[in-house]
């Protein structure tokens, strides 16, 4: 019951910007789905089939900072209205321990994010389909894998920053975070993450522990 | 206890991170331009020669395998078949070499280069398996796309590029051709040159489960299949297709156990006749770039990883003649290299010189980082000690520096240890006692 209570507080906050973000992602896609469309209507299919398969051209990058939009946007909306007028203080003497009720926050962001994550991996697939065989279709959601972890560390790291009591510390974190996106931006072709994605997902797990010490810090400090 | 675990997962997170981006910063600060050095065979002095760059700027040598110095007309004068549009404006044209003449039409017939790449080979980097079939007669200037896609697998299916759908037909036609070839399906691996940009199109050449290799072109439309003839116990793991003017190869063959070999042409018809072996010693394909030049006296194999490089020459026949090694300038460590490395124990290579995959490849540094280790466990410690924290404490801290070096020090000063209560140091800024025991460090 009480979970269910902070997951509907937690809907209340960032139900707009869930709402948002999911007309934003509809009409990105739909962008994209126009762009290969008008692409297919101006040149031969078979020069483009060519560019995509051998040149390694992305034709779906026009998506690929949307997921890290959204993971902040919903860190934000849901943890900026927390640190505004000391509310997080209140929030925390809710009778639920104070880590559990964090990652409970979080589980809920991450899985508002993961909806926007699943809507993008199908749609892509669904549209790169329209105009490629299957391999191509799967290729470019492979491809697209680590664009939708960096949703992950665009919400964790935003969320670290936000419960951070300290500026300094909060500066720290969003390094830290700058620094892992910029490592899942790197490629010049398909499927280059596939080998080292199950890795980096790895590493991405650590944000759920690491989550509680802002709040930890913010309980003993302020 | 979360929040210790919390404050380990981040000095994990911002070790990681550190490691990762250690040796992308050192490229981006130090990177240079040296590149490998060219080394060829001189059909004037029959010696070796090369170039090589040896600092910054343009300091190169012109150097023969004897330690003989050239200037830079001097040096291409060596290789004339290379820089044959110097010798012609230079008026040294036509060249007389073993007693023979060769003219500017002669050298430009002759001249070709092979190169097979670690990044070419299969599993070095992704490739969607779908391959166009260019008309292998186009009856025009120049070779075009087709309007399907080749999809080796279980049958050899013909997709359209306009509809995105099957072609039954194709599929059909080309599936059965290869089958009454004595295609064992499924297709194991496809191997062909995706460009319209060459001199005539040699088709795919596919191997069939039982290891057996087929080439397929499509000629007026129609599947001409014809079996390569394999010498007992070859394993063919990649095929680099180069069709070429020349008209005597069609490309090279890399068996399993990493022996090569040229893949004839029967000149007449453009389809790959037999193998021919060729003896380079101490050749890696997954870790060394391989060029072969062809010249009207010669055929030169050039292979080189990022430290050695090796040059065979070779007669007409492939018959070896002379061979020379060297360490390459590049691969002199410079002062900053050895500072860089011995400042952090290890490091995480993300990008992979020999392919296209990203990867996480640890490079442990070894011994040379010790001293950095020491100075980076007297800082930790102070620095906590300086926050009023027990030696107890702060163990696992100083075990966690002790292990990552550098690392673990920026880490550690960046995500501190937390009390209850608050920081020690803020305590101690407040003229408060730290409470003893209760930091998680």
């Amino acid at each position: 019951m009480m979970l269910f209570a902070i997951f509907l507080k937690e809907w209340l906050k960032v139900r707009w910007v869930w709402l948002g973000l999911s007309v934003l992602h509809l009409g990105m896609l739909l962008y994209l789905y126009l762009v290969l469309r008008h692409q297919f209507r101006v040149e031969h299919s078979e020069m483009i089939w060519y560019w995509a398969f051998e040149l390694r051209r992305l034709l779906y990058e026009p998506i690929q900072s949307l997921p890290l939009i959204s993971g902040v946007l919903i860190a934000a909306a849901q943890f900026g209205p927390e640190m505004i007028g000391g509310r997080f203080r209140l929030s925390l003497h809710l009778p639920l321990r104070g880590d559990l009720l964090v990652w409970s926050w979080v589980a809920f962001g991450a899985l508002m994010g993961a909806v926007l994550a699943l809507l993008d991996a199908l749609a892509l697939y669904w549209i790169v389909g329209q105009w490629f065989p299957h391999e191509a279709a799967v290729s470019a959601v492979r491809t697209a894998l680590p664009w939708l972890l960096g949703g992950w560390i665009g919400y964790f790291g935003a969320t670290l920053a936000l419960l951070e009591p300290a500026a300094s510390r909060r500066l720290i974190y969003l390094g830290l975070s700058a620094a892992f996106l910029a490592l899942l931006f790197q490629h010049r072709g398909y499927q280059e993450y596939d080998q080292v994605l199950p890795m980096l997902i790895a590493i991405a797990l650590l944000f759920i522990p690491a989550v509680i010490l802002p709040a930890h810090r913010y309980r003993h400090r302020s | 206890m979360t929040a210790r675990l919390a404050r380990w997962s981040l000095l994990l997170l911002t070790i990681f991170l550190l490691a990762v981006w250690w040796p992308l910063l050192k490229d981006l600060l130090f990177e240079y331009r040296y590149g490998k050095t060219d080394l060829f065979y001189s059909p004037v002095i029959e010696r070796f020669v090369y170039k090589e760059l040896l600092g910054e700027g343009h300091q190169f040598i012109y150097r023969d395998q004897d330690g003989t110095d050239y200037d830079r007309e001097t040096f291409e004068a060596l290789i004339p078949f290379i820089y044959y549009k110097n010798m012609e404006l230079w008026g040294r044209l036509p060249l007389r070499l073993a007693g023979q003449t060769f003219d500017k039409a002669q050298i430009q017939a002759e001249r070709q280069v092979l190169e097979l790449e670690p990044v070419e080979l299969p599993g070095h980097a992704p490739r969607i398996q779908l391959f166009p079939l260019l008309e292998a007669n186009p009856g025009r200037a120049r070779l075009r796309f087709p309007e399907d896609i080749m999809r080796p697998g279980d049958r050899l299916t013909f997709i359209n590029s306009d509809a995105n759908r099957i072609d039954p037909e194709l599929t059909r036609v080309f599936t059965a051709a290869l089958t009454e070839a004595g295609f064992a399906w499924p297709v194991q691996a496809s191997f062909g040159r995706v460009s319209i940009l060459k001199a005539f199109d040699a088709g795919y050449f596919l191997l069939d489960r039982t290891g057996d290799l087929f080439q397929l072109r499509r000629v007026d439309g129609a599947p001409e299949v014809t079996p390569v003839p394999l010498p007992d116990g070859l394993a063919v793991r990649h095929l680099k297709v180069a069709e070429n003017k020349r008209g005597d190869s069609l490309g090279l063959i890399l068996s399993e156990d990493d022996r090569l070999f040229l893949l004839a042409q029967d000149e007449d018809r453009r389809t790959a006749a037999e193998l021919i072996p060729l003896a380079l010693p101490g050749y890696d394909p997954d870790t060394m770039e391989l060029k072969i030049l062809f010249n009207p006296l010669y055929r030169t194999a050039i292979y080189s990883d990022q430290r050695e490089i090796t040059a065979v020459a070779m007669d007409r026949q492939f018959e070896p003649i002379a061979r020379y090694s060297r360490t390459m300038a590049m691969a002199e460590p410079r002062l900053v290299d050895r500072v860089w490395e011995a400042l952090v124990p290890f490091s995480l290579d993300l990008h992979d010189p020999n392919g296209r995959y990203l990867r996480l490849s640890l490079d442990v540094h070894g011994p040379l980082a010790l001293p950095a280790i020491g100075v980076a466990l007297i800082i930790a410690w102070l620095l906590l000690w300086r926050r009023g924290l027990r030696l107890l404490n702060i163990a696992p801290s100083l075990l966690l520096v002790a292990l990552t070096g550098l690392y673990g020090l920026i880490a550690v000063a960046l995500i501190t240890p937390e009390t209850p209560q608050g920081s020690a140091g803020a305590d101690r800024r407040l003229g408060r006692a730290p409470v003893p025991g209760q930091a998680n460090a």
